[in-house]
């Protein structure tokens, strides 16, 4: 089955839910060949794979909104039955409606041709390799699971308006769990990944360095101390402490709940100037591209936070309408899921100094590679433990430590940034550099 | 279905497990009066592990046809021998237990099926109202209704064929309170395998409501906890937790073989005498616990393992694999999520045995410490056994008796340290009836509880001196 076929799927569809009742109709549909070779106790475990393909129907009836999604394309009909039946027993909304009709610039870079020919064969190869570069790194280390997966995926939506688009994408992800074992002693275990659309960029030893280095690090730790001050956030702990807090206020949804607290702070100043994060959901090569959201709405490059000023919130149809401003092209999901909010490819914009720059001038301080604990995204709260961590002594990098918690609150720490590094790390489809922070509480 | 899965892996040349499972799932989200989701979902199909040249291949498919799930076995052994070009250790052999056979039905009295999406509806529609009702101080009200309802055969060429029958209903009522531009939550959680009506029963949704913006609003007025390590009272939903994550992954085979902290501890004390740990995916003590699992996606029939008996390591969690590793019979771990994945090492559920001692004797002669109740927003632990916990509601103790409430609370050490300080274990079991899913991979729904247990661990709040 091609894009033809499937987007013709969800036109029937479409067809389909309008004869049973509907007044608006859209329909999603995906199908996915993938093939993957996974890695458990230090050996390979399984090969798989797959092919499989779904549709999500959603149905509305004068504000009422239903959706029924099923991975078998020969039962349309009755996904659709199912959809106009919950959109009948759904109470009104007026925001329940499709987005406004809008060109839709095709996009180039998300797959890549030679993904066609990528085999079992080749998954098997690349998580032979993750193993292969561990142990030419340190044979102390054990991956204690990864996986290489490569994905091939068509998607394509169509709506009672007259949406009618396709797309096809090509995915790598590698990712890798690792310990370091020396004696009786166990490390940490560290978590690394990777990923690219094009099979030429492949290169799982980036994640494995990482994945070796933290893992190491942390067999030697020993408990640190408590002190409240400067500590520096990896990408990877900034991505798990400061971004997760910052996607929940960020997104529209939240906002309209009165969960937030920047519901009206657009314009206003909520982290110290060094700080902007922009969106772009057509950044070339970006894990997270596509040319247009789940809703079939266009893609854009959005700033949300400029030098710490709030500048965006990120919305879908409903809370564009709900907030009565423009739809940023957010709506986040899948064939199985009714349209959510969701980030494309986030980052944080680079500061001027290097994260060993940032280092150089702190005379006590904690480096924090991952962080394992709670954020409360509504308060702001965050208090957990730090993984791979090591002191700061004297501006230079000093003994690893380990049973040491971070806490404080998102919202305070955001203004007190005192760095931001230039050099950047991939996580996924984020784009981090190393984050400084003044006036933290650390617990030994 | 199980006929013709029978009949193909009968035929098959190489070791060949096929599962037919069909899932049905319903969400309704209410928030704040607004209808935010209501949706229904289908998924089926066949998944095939093939096992050639000791090694594993998966394949899965859609078509329900003997052609189509034929052509999966192929694509399965085919993977499974180009694995096996590049496994390190080939395996030997899988285990031989008693397969299963026969028909498993979860036999729940009311099932989900017998009400409408309206009556249910109705009821989450009328709970979200209720929170925002109950106090001027909530800002924000969210109720979810989630169903799975799963049916499944399976064969294996080597003997298993099996129907099996589950439902799982899940509660989620959250309450947010707000004064002065502080906010705070309380997510109060109900799932179970079972029908509707023991839904209702196992805990009442009027109480969950009472209890969540109680919770949420009491928080507005507590200061955070002072850190330190303490003396605490768990709650059995902290001990499932603890026992779940923080022991039982530790114990998964498959992790000890890649160097969990476990892995040479076989036999020796790792808890205080008082504990017996166990995975069970048998509902023992009280019915509908949500890991409920009578034969595994092996097709091995579950049974209870004690992990730790009276402060010993006696046991790991197998599938087939790994229990021929180690020369045990499997007992029934091995679990996939949908039929899209291959079954690994998964926990049912997990818990400390009741012991002797009175909560109220426990609570009595502490002079500082904690009493933690349920988890927070999120857990973590680790291979070698450290874990981090947020703790939902935690309560100041002084002089034997409760005194105030404080927020922010985290609890964290390391879990074998923990239960060898346990110096009580109480004498009224519950399970924790979670409604979220374990993750490992796959997602898994899986139950946790015990007794209380007094022990001594550390608890991550604020400096002295600093402020919030």
């Amino acid at each position: 089955m091609g894009r033809s076929e499937l987007l013709a799927s969800c036109q029937e569809a479409v067809r389909n839910a309008k004869r049973l009742g509907a007044d608006q109709a859209e329909a999603y549909a995906q199908m996915v060949e993938s093939v993957s070779s996974t890695v458990e106790k230090h050996d390979l475990q399984i090969s798989k794979s797959q092919m499989g393909s779904a549709i999500g129907i959603r149905a509305f009836i004068g504000g009422r909104v239903g959706f029924a999604s099923t991975n078998r394309l020969d039962r349309i009909e009755d996904a659709c039955q199912d959809a106009v039946a919950l959109a009948r027993i759904s109470p009104v909304d007026p925001h329940n409606v499709l987005p406004e009709p809008a060109e839709v610039p095709p996009m180039d870079g998300l797959f890549d041709p030679a993904a066609a020919s990528f085999s079992a064969a080749s998954a098997v190869e690349q998580a032979t390799e993750i193993l292969a570069e561990t142990e030419r790194i340190d044979p102390r280390v054990i991956v204690n699971d990864a996986t290489f997966d490569a994905t091939m995926q068509d998607i394509a939506i169509a709506n009672s308006s007259g949406l009618a688009v396709t797309e096809r994408g090509s995915l790598f992800v590698y990712w890798i769990v690792a310990t370091a074992r020396d004696g009786e002693r166990v490390s940490s275990f560290d978590f690394q990944f990777g990923a690219t659309r094009r099979v030429h960029d492949i290169d799982v030893t980036v994640p494995v360095h990482r994945v070796c280095e933290n893992a190491l690090s942390s067999l030697d730790a020993e408990p640190g101390e408590s002190f409240r001050g400067t500590v520096l956030l990896s990408p990877a702990a900034v991505s798990d402490i400061l971004l997760s807090a910052l996607l929940f206020q960020l997104n529209a949804r939240n906002a309209l709940r009165g969960r937030t607290r920047w519901k009206d702070s657009i314009g206003a100043s909520v982290a110290s100037d060094a700080f902007s994060l922009v969106d772009d959901g057509r950044l070339a090569g970006g894990v997270a591209s596509s040319a247009f959201d789940r809703e079939g709405v266009p893609r854009r490059r959005l700033a949300l936070i400029e030098d710490g000023r709030l500048a965006s919130h990120i919305h879908n149809t409903y809370s564009s309408l709900a907030a009565g401003t423009d739809n940023t092209g957010h709506a986040a999901g899948n064939a199985q899921s009714v349209p959510g909010i969701g980030a494309t490819n986030l980052a944080i914009l680079p500061g001027e100094r290097t994260s060993n720059a940032l280092i150089a001038d702190v005379s006590k301080g904690l480096v924090v590679q991952r962080y394992s604990g709670n954020v409360d995204p509504i308060s702001g709260d965050f208090s957990g433990a730090v993984k791979a961590a090591r002191l700061i002594e004297g501006g230079e990098l000093g003994r690893p430590v380990s049973g040491t918690l971070i806490s404080g609150n998102v919202f305070d720490v955001l203004n007190r940034i005192s760095g931001v590094s230039s050099n950047r790390e991939q996580i996924f489809s984020q784009t981090l550099p190393y984050v400084r922070l003044e006036d933290v509480s650390v617990s030994a | 279905m199980l006929k013709l899965l029978e009949s193909i892996a009968a035929a098959s040349m190489t070791w060949v497990e096929l599962r037919y499972h069909a899932r049905r799932s319903k969400r309704l989200v209410v928030r704040n009066g607004q209808v935010e989701e209501s949706s229904s979902a289908e998924l089926t199909g066949v998944g095939v592990r093939a096992f050639v040249d000791g090694a594993f291949g998966f394949a899965s498919t859609s078509d329900l046809t003997r052609g189509g799930i034929e052509r999966a076995v192929g694509i399965a052994q085919s993977t499974a021998k180009m694995a096996a070009t590049a496994k390190r250790h080939r395996i030997n052999s899988l285990a031989k237990p008693n397969l299963a056979r026969g028909s498993f039905p979860l036999g729940a009295a009311d099932p989900l099926d017998a009400h409408s999406l309206e009556e249910k509806l109705e009821l989450i529609r009328r709970l979200d109202q209720d929170v925002r009702a109950t106090s001027s101080l909530i800002v924000s009200s969210e109720v979810s209704y989630a169903e799975i309802v799963d049916e499944k055969a399976i064969a294996t060429s080597d003997g298993a064929a099996v129907t099996l029958q589950d439902a799982k209903p899940a509660l989620r009522v959250l309450a947010v309170a707000g004064r002065d531009g502080q906010q705070t939550r309380c997510l109060n959680t109900l799932g179970i395998s079972g029908g509707w009506s023991d839904m209702l029963a196992v805990r009442s949704p009027d109480e969950m409501v009472r209890d969540a913006v109680k919770h949420a609003v009491d928080q507005l007025d507590a200061r955070p906890a002072t850190g330190g390590a303490f003396q605490v009272i768990l709650d059995p939903e902290l001990v499932g937790i603890l026992a779940h994550e923080a022991i039982g992954h530790t114990v998964e085979a498959d992790f000890v073989l890649g160097g969990a902290i476990t892995a040479d501890k076989l036999n020796q004390r790792v808890a205080s005498d008082l504990v017996t740990l166990c995975d069970n995916g048998a509902s023992v003590y009280a019915p509908h616990a949500v890991g409920w699992l009578p034969v595994d996606d092996e097709g091995v029939r579950n049974e209870r393992t004690a992990i730790i008996e009276d402060g010993v390591l006696k046991a790991y969690l197998h599938n087939r694999e790994t229990a021929a590793h180690y020369g045990v019979e499997p007992k029934g771990n091995a679990r996939a999520y949908t039929y899209m994945d291959e079954p690994l090492i998964r926990m049912t559920n997990t818990y400390i045995e009741p012991g002797e001692t009175p909560y109220e004797e426990m609570l009595a002669p502490m002079k500082d410490g904690y009493l933690l109740r349920g988890l927070g927003q999120s857990g973590q632990a680790d291979a070698n056994a450290e874990f981090m916990f947020g703790v939902r509601e935690a309560r100041r103790i002084r002089g034997g008796k409760l005194a105030e409430l404080v927020r922010g609370v985290t609890i964290s050490g390391n879990a074998f340290d923990t239960l060898m300080s346990i110096d009580a274990v109480g004498d009224r079991f519950e399970w924790e009836y979670g409604a979220g899913f374990c993750g490992k991979g796959q997602a898994a729904k899986v139950d946790g509880g015990g007794p209380h247990v007094r022990c001594r661990l550390t608890v991550g709040g604020e400096q002295e001196g600093a402020h919030g």
